[in-house]
């Protein structure tokens, strides 16, 4: 099974988190890949199943008027992306996939804003695509939530 | 062309940091080492640029760890947003960066040419092969021995 416990590169920032989770995403938009410099593989799980230890040490920016990122503030790392207020998705945290312990039992399954891909690179497997259009469609655009 | 070579605008996310950058390579690598991926959330898409061909802006924005016994990693103090991997010394090619390729203000037309640290990538993900160069650790440690002295 995947791990239940993640954390940055230097050890400052750790968390666990209540289950093991199984799949990721990608984000391809042009914030996502800005930020993270070039490819945003996220986690996305409960925020009340994360438990954080260290939480003093993250950096947290307000990355637009529905979002922020955070980031451990010794070493760098990109630690979650979380919107902001009440609207779609404020139960929930993206964790930067990069930062679970062990990947193991995680499978890579939706790419989101793929209008923004950029061609140098792809992901191989049969992967749900979506673009920005049918992101706002399926989770509400982050306008409606003001 | 691999030889292939243009200057680039860069910075980071909120604009703190700003970057022009001469002779940028049109090709970037992958890299999956453990300190790569909890650094970047993923994996290390990096073009290497030598450090002298780099003009910063807002360099007191420009937080820095010593992430290896040979290398810093250094990113934007308000925003997160990862800048560069740059050796520093311990048997390491002193004088270039990596800029990861989300920093440039346009990297559209950039082709990765490897991917490295392959057998330490999660089996969570892959990218569609090319005709890119694919290492494993022990392949790069035979180019970087360093890597074995940690």
């Amino acid at each position: 099974m995947g791990s239940t416990a993640g954390g940055c590169l230097c050890g400052a920032v750790r968390y666990t988190l209540a289950r093991a989770p199984a799949e990721m995403d990608v984000c391809h938009c042009g914030m996502c890949r800005k930020h993270t410099g070039g490819l945003a593989l996220g986690l996305m799980v409960p925020r009340d199943e994360v438990t954080w230890e260290g939480f003093e040490h993250v950096g947290l920016f307000r990355s637009s008027d529905w979002a922020e990122r955070g980031f451990c503030r010794t070493c760098g790392s990109g630690l979650f992306y979380r919107t902001l207020g009440d609207g779609p998705g404020s139960d929930m945290i993206s964790l930067g996939a990069g930062s679970l312990d062990d990947l193991d039992g995680v499978r890579l399954t939706t790419e989101i804003f793929v209008d923004f891909q950029p061609d140098g690179y792809a992901f191989a497997g049969d992967l749900k695509r979506m673009t920005q259009a049918e992101v706002e469609a399926a989770f509400g655009s982050e306008e409606d939530s003001a | 062309m691999t030889d292939d070579v243009r200057d680039r605008t860069g910075g980071c996310y909120c604009g703190a940091v700003r970057f022009t950058a001469r002779d940028v390579p049109l090709t970037f690598g992958i890299c999956h080492c453990e300190t790569c991926r909890r650094w970047t959330g993923s994996a290390l898409l990096g073009v290497t640029v030598p450090a002298d061909n780099i003009t910063w802006e807002g360099e007191d924005h420009i937080a820095r760890h010593q992430s290896s016994s040979f290398a810093e990693r250094a990113w934007c103090s308000t925003c997160g947003s990862n800048l560069f991997f740059r050796f520093t010394g311990g048997g390491a090619p002193v004088g270039g960066v990596e800029l990861p390729v989300g920093v440039l203000d346009d990297a559209s037309d950039m082709v990765v040419h490897n991917e490295i640290f392959i057998d330490h990538k999660p089996d969570a993900y892959a990218f569609v092969p090319n005709d890119r160069q694919v290492l494993t650790r022990a392949q790069c440690a035979e180019k970087f021995p360093l890597l074995d002295r940690g």
